[in-house]
């Protein structure tokens, strides 16, 4: 029997002093991670023991490490991270494979077994990817050369992570034999589960999507469909083995993380983005929150000093190993500088994987515990190190230059400068194209319709598919670095966000409805604001005043306009394009 | 993986081919998710799950829905609705309210329950109308804003409506208690919105994260608000989204995610509502489900058939034309969302018995699909009525607020008073040119009348409106109007004149030049060329970006002093 559902006052509790922490983060300069696992502390067993996990706190972390793995699936373009892919590929593996000899190392020394320490080194290879990229993205560093290696290297741990999961949650093996057939059947399993997101993503998806992309709301349901779809299959993946008589388990972290890589191939993927995160964060946020709520105090402190300690010496060490690593493939001493201290923290993976192993039964609470403190204290400091790494170059570089090589990589990366950015193409911004193609080198046309994006493609432009609503969006066009900007949308809330984004040297063309629209653009820093209605009710007058006062007059005055319609080219109707589709 | 998770899972599996359903034929979402759940409704039986599980979840679907809807109200447009003289939907509400109660009390509902019929009769949907409508209420066409206001007030109604059930009893005492405290939320709401609100952005910076979080934290503070206090928790969040108010600008990344947000547990809602039907025939026996469906009919005759044939004649009765008031009318033929929220919070309280809710579900789930199609249609169907000679009184208003000279010929008829139509009217005065203006909106009438010689207040669709303004003897015709259905009218009505039209797109606007218009005027085309020129400019070097700026900024001023009172033609329709 239903009851009056009032809803739950753990999560009231929860998003409040998750809100108040996150505030106090923000105005002190820490990272909103640490205060979202610092309020689990608090409100939980460990501390007030306000909270406890319930069923719905258990959903909604779930769901926000799988959104966590789907929204990094959907960043994953292969065609945008190809150039460094093979330097990223050398950089990692033996990162990896370094710093969990590392880990295990430190952890045995530290008294702990031998399956932990083990554990341990597995789970502190990974960089967290909240910190480093949430860094990355504030700083506006993303795109550059020592972003871009940062953010596939993370990659390549995420996939590792996801597969280490994957085993973990298969339980405690009886054998090595047992361990191996695991490993086999799960890589087997991530293998299919690969063929089938990559395949769905050259034929289904497409077609799909490029019929549903106009449509946000269901463009946003039917993706999320998708990734429910993969996350469904796996955890039930034993339903579909059982006729089979085999037995296995796939994380729902790695279905979420496919079903966003299959996305990722597709044009539309940078708007997805936009969409999930929102989400994401909302429900990261009770992951971190809940990730302390298991933990009684005595387990979180158990091994304190431990934990300092292995911080103290993990620090360095990741450092560098990413120093010599990135040095190795020839990147010049600021990249290699710069790339290695974004990476130096225990990312929030390392917990994931130790309460997976918890929750399993390869370690004790107290583990957990440990790496969670772990994984707070190297972030925190990392952030600061970020924070003043330019200083720290510039104090280190002398010293760094002397043990590193001369950087010998070369970018063939593009990066855009002086460009031109177009938003939205339309009657209004069409004919001014071709003009800025021919002055600039690099022209982006940001436009959210499919039809729209395909004859832009077709002329040879370059396009971002989105809405420039979209922070995302109108970070990937560089505005800031732009020479021109011109926009055809007329609302004011999107061309005062592109005021905002454009640098000193931008010259902005906008559009506008009302006259106070524009005078508040131009007071914000427009260049030039196009007013469609006055423009246009102004001509209309002046034809009519032709008419009236001499016929032939006017027909002169037409005729221009006349052949501009008839000479221009047609913008492809979307309800035609649809039409082609179906038969 | 939690159960719970198992059921989301299969919420949204079951919803995307609805979905795409949906979208390859352009139908309201809505209506699916609700078709969607009650196949989802079988898939959780399969894997031995409670619906109710969700139901939590479906809450929070409510609240946001009811506070985005509280983010979107601008309190300006409310007073401009009420000026508007739209209130008088307000009786169409009582009306069909009634008869919905009846209905059900002769169909054997008990009187309490019956309410909740009458409820969901009453009501129309805001999302599924206004999808339905998108186009015409962004050129802000008569029936687009008519229907857009009427929804909005019925939609303001839900609100007191559920703040008056939460009293649970029809007493004075109890309910003037809730209002006192729902009152009491909303001037919360206003204090949070002028005080604290700016304060949060200003701490926040520019992380969009915190400012989302902060929001979903208000939201919650209301809700715990209103359930202490014992009120609806609709309430509560729409009260919260009225302290979230803002214009976008400043927030475009708080109010995007928002959105996402709110369409993820909306979503769960819709279907959550489809899953909790017990189909009838299948699961339970033929005399409870001749019943059901007995109940579902009766709801969708009164929603699909008598409510739109009311809401019409009141607009009739208002001095609408009759196609406006006719395509208006049509678009309030089904039930509203707000009206599943009602039905889901009775059956949660108790209050509704499973037959008289399932019955509310299914028709709206008809309904709302039915609606998509009748408005699909209501050209043809405005065309079969008139034909059959139902508005017969019509000319009557158009002779009466018309004013026109007994003879004309040789002059200009100019097609809508916006902006376009002023500046031509200016024109013509200019010349000592003889024009009739043509104008449906009554909103305008007082203006028009007040400003132009000559005025029809009429539709252009309609022959009769041509007649009046003499069209016969004209020189030109000038239609500033961008609908390409009204174009194809004038240039059908075959007249002497010479024929200016003005369209959308350039490919809309070659086939209206080669079906014999002399000019068509394209805007976007004409500031397109304009701006070409400026860029020119620019790229040549033959001035800077600072200049051109100051240029431009000295022209907008001159500009201002002589037109600023002059509305452009795609005045804010009635939310923002």
């Amino acid at each position: 029997m239903v009851t009056e559902a009032a809803l739950t006052v753990d999560l009231a509790i929860i998003l409040l002093s998750a809100t108040l922490a996150g505030f106090v983060a923000k105005q002190t300069g820490q990272p909103t991670i640490i205060a979202y696992i610092l309020v689990g502390i608090v409100i939980g067993p460990a501390a007030l023991g306000f909270v406890e996990v319930g069923e719905l706190t258990e959903l909604l972390s779930e769901l926000g490490l799988a959104f966590l793995l789907f929204l990094l699936g959907i960043k994953m373009r292969i065609d945008e991270i190809q150039h460094v892919l093979s330097p990223i590929v050398k950089i990692s593996i033996p990162q990896m494979i370094a710093v969990f000899l590392a880990g295990t190392g430190i952890a045995f020394a530290l008294g702990f077994g031998p399956v932990e320490s083990f554990l341990i080194g597995l789970a502190v290879i990974y960089s967290s990817t909240a910190v480093a990229i949430k860094m990355l993205n504030d700083n506006d560093e993303a795109t550059s050369l020592h972003g871009k290696i940062d953010v596939g290297v993370l990659l390549i741990q995420d996939i590792v992570v996801v597969i280490i999961l994957a085993v973990l949650a298969a339980g405690q093996p009886d054998d090595l034999a047992e361990v191996a057939t695991t490993l086999a059947v799960v890589l087997g399993l991530v293998v299919l589960v690969t063929i089938a997101a990559l395949a769905a993503s050259k034929t289904v998806l497409p077609r799909i999507f490029r019929r549903i992309a106009d449509n946000k709301e269901v463009f946003f349901l039917v993706a999320l469909s998708w990734a429910f779809l993969f996350v469904f299959v796996s955890d039930n993946i034993n339903l579909f083995l059982a006729p089979l008589g085999i037995e296995a388990y796939l994380s729902i972290e790695m279905g979420a993380f496919m079903a966003g890589v299959a996305i990722a191939q597709l044009p539309y993927s940078k708007e997805l983005q936009d969409r999930v995160n929102p989400l994401t964060d909302l429900f990261v946020m009770v992951f971190f929150v809940s990730v302390a709520l298991d933990l009684e105090t005595a387990q979180l402190l158990a091994y304190w000093q431990e934990a300092i300690v292995a911080a103290l010496v993990l620090i360095p060490i990741k450092f560098l190993v990413f120093v010599y690593l990135l040095d190795w493939q020839g990147f010049d001493t600021e990249t290699t500088f710069l790339g290695s201290i974004h990476m130096i923290q225990v990312s929030e993976f390392g917990i994931i994987v130790i309460a997976v192993a918890y929750t399993a039964g390869f370690v004790e609470a107290e583990v957990l515990g440990f790496i969670t403190l772990l994984a707070i204290f190297t972030m925190a400091v990392s952030v600061y190190f970020i924070e003043f790494r330019h200083r720290l170059f510039d104090r280190f570089e002398p010293t760094l230059s002397r043990v590193t090589s001369e950087g010998t990589f070369e970018t063939t990366g593009r990066e855009y400068r002086d460009h031109a950015v177009v938003v939205g193409y339309d009657d209004v911004t069409r004919n001014a194209l071709p003009i800025l193609a021919d002055r600039y080198d690099d022209l982006v046309v940001i436009d959210r319709r499919v039809d729209h994006i395909d004859t832009l493609e077709a002329d040879g432009y370059d396009v971002i598919y989105g809405d420039a609503r979209k922070g995302t969006i109108r970070k990937d066009a560089a505005l800031k670095k732009a020479d021109f900007v011109l926009s055809s949308s007329a609302e004011l809330a999107v061309n005062k966000a592109l005021l905002r984004d454009v640098g000193d040297g931008t010259a902005v063309f906008l559009e506008a409805d009302q006259l106070q629209d524009a005078r508040d653009l131009y007071d914000s820093g427009a260049h030039y604001v196009i007013m469609t209605q006055y423009l246009s009710s102004d001509k209309l007058a002046g034809y009519l005043r032709a008419y009236l006062d001499e016929e032939t007059a006017f027909e002169a005055a037409i005729d221009d306009d006349v052949e501009l319609l008839q000479t221009g080219k047609p913008i492809p109707d979307i309800n035609r394009l649809g039409g082609e589709l179906d038969e | 993986m939690s159960e719970l998770l198992t059921a989301i899972s299969i919420i949204f599996i079951v919803m995307g081919p609805f979905l795409l359903v949906a979208n390859r034929f352009d139908l309201p979402t809505v209506p699916f998710f609700i078709l969607a759940g009650i196949v989802a409704g079988i898939g959780m039986d399969w894997f031995g799950i409670d619906e109710a599980l969700t139901l939590e979840l479906a809450q929070y679907g409510i609240a946001l829905l009811v506070f985005s809807f509280g983010v979107g109200i601008d309190l300006s447009s409310i007073r401009s609705v009420l000026i508007d003289s739209e209130t008088a939907a307000l009786g169409q509400v009582l009306l069909i309210g009634s008869l919905g109660v009846g209905a059900g009390v002769a169909l054997g509902v008990p009187l309490s329950e019956a309410l909740y019929l009458g409820i969901a009769a009453a009501l129309s949907s805001t999302i599924v109308g206004t999808a339905l409508l998108q186009v015409e209420i962004r050129m802000n066409l008569v029936h687009g804003r008519v229907a857009e206001s009427i929804q909005f007030l019925q939609d303001l109604l839900a609100i007191l409506f559920l703040l008056v059930l939460s009293a649970g009893v029809l007493a004075a005492d109890p309910i003037a208690e809730m209002l006192g405290y729902g009152l009491s939320l909303l001037v919360a709401a206003v204090l949070v919105n002028r005080f604290l609100f700016d304060a949060i952005g200003r701490l926040a910076g520019d992380s969009s994260e915190l400012m989302i979080l902060a929001t979903v934290s208000l939201l919650a503070l209301f809700i715990g608000a209103a359930e202490v206090a014992g009120v609806s928790i609709v309430v509560g969040a729409f009260a919260a989204g009225l302290a979230v108010r803002h214009d976008p600008t400043e927030y475009l990344g708080l109010f995007n995610g928002l959105q996402s947000i709110k369409d993820f547990f909306v979503a769960i809602f819709f279907v959550t509502v489809g899953a909790l039907v017990v189909w009838p025939f299948v699961e339970i026996g033929w005399a409870a489900s001749v019943d059901k469906i007995l109940i579902a009919g009766a709801l969708v005759f009164l929603t699909a058939v008598v409510k739109p044939a009311v809401t019409t004649a009141i607009l009739l009765y208002r001095g609408y034309e009759s196609r406006s008031a006719t395509l208006a009318g049509l678009n309030t033929d089904q039930v509203s969302e707000f009206a599943l929220i009602i039905a889901i919070e009775a059956l949660l309280l108790g209050v509704l018995t499973e037959s008289v809710f399932d019955a509310i579900i299914l028709a709206a789930a008809v309904t709302m699909i039915s609606s998509s199609i009748t408005n699909y249609y209501s050209e043809e169907i405005y065309r079969a009525l008139s034909d059959r000679g139902i508005f017969t009184s019509g000319h009557g208003k158009i002779d009466a607020w018309s004013d026109v000279p007994d003879r004309m010929f040789d002059h200009v008829v100019i097609v809508g008073y916006g902006r376009h139509g002023q500046k031509l009217v200016e024109t013509c005065e200019e010349h000592d040119r003889p024009y009739v203006v043509i104008e449906n909106d009554p909103a305008r009438r007082n203006e028009v009348r007040a400003e132009c010689d000559a005025v029809v207040i009429g539709d252009a669709m309609e022959r009769y409106t041509w007649e009046k303004a003499a069209a016969e003897d004209a020189r030109v015709i000038v239609s500033t109007v961008e609908s390409e259905t009204v174009s194809r009218r004038i240039l059908s009505l075959d007249f002497r004149a010479d024929i200016v039209l003005r369209a959308r797109d350039q490919e809309t606007a070659l086939s209206l030049l080669e079906a014999g218009a002399l000019y068509v005027n394209v805007p976007a085309l004409l500031a397109g060329r304009q701006l070409v020129d400026q860029i020119q400019a620019l790229l040549d070097g033959d001035l800077t970006a600072a200049e051109l700026r100051e240029q431009q900024l000295t022209e907008l001023e001159s500009n201002t002093h002589t037109s600023l009172n002059g509305s452009a033609d795609d005045t804010p329709s009635v939310r923002s």
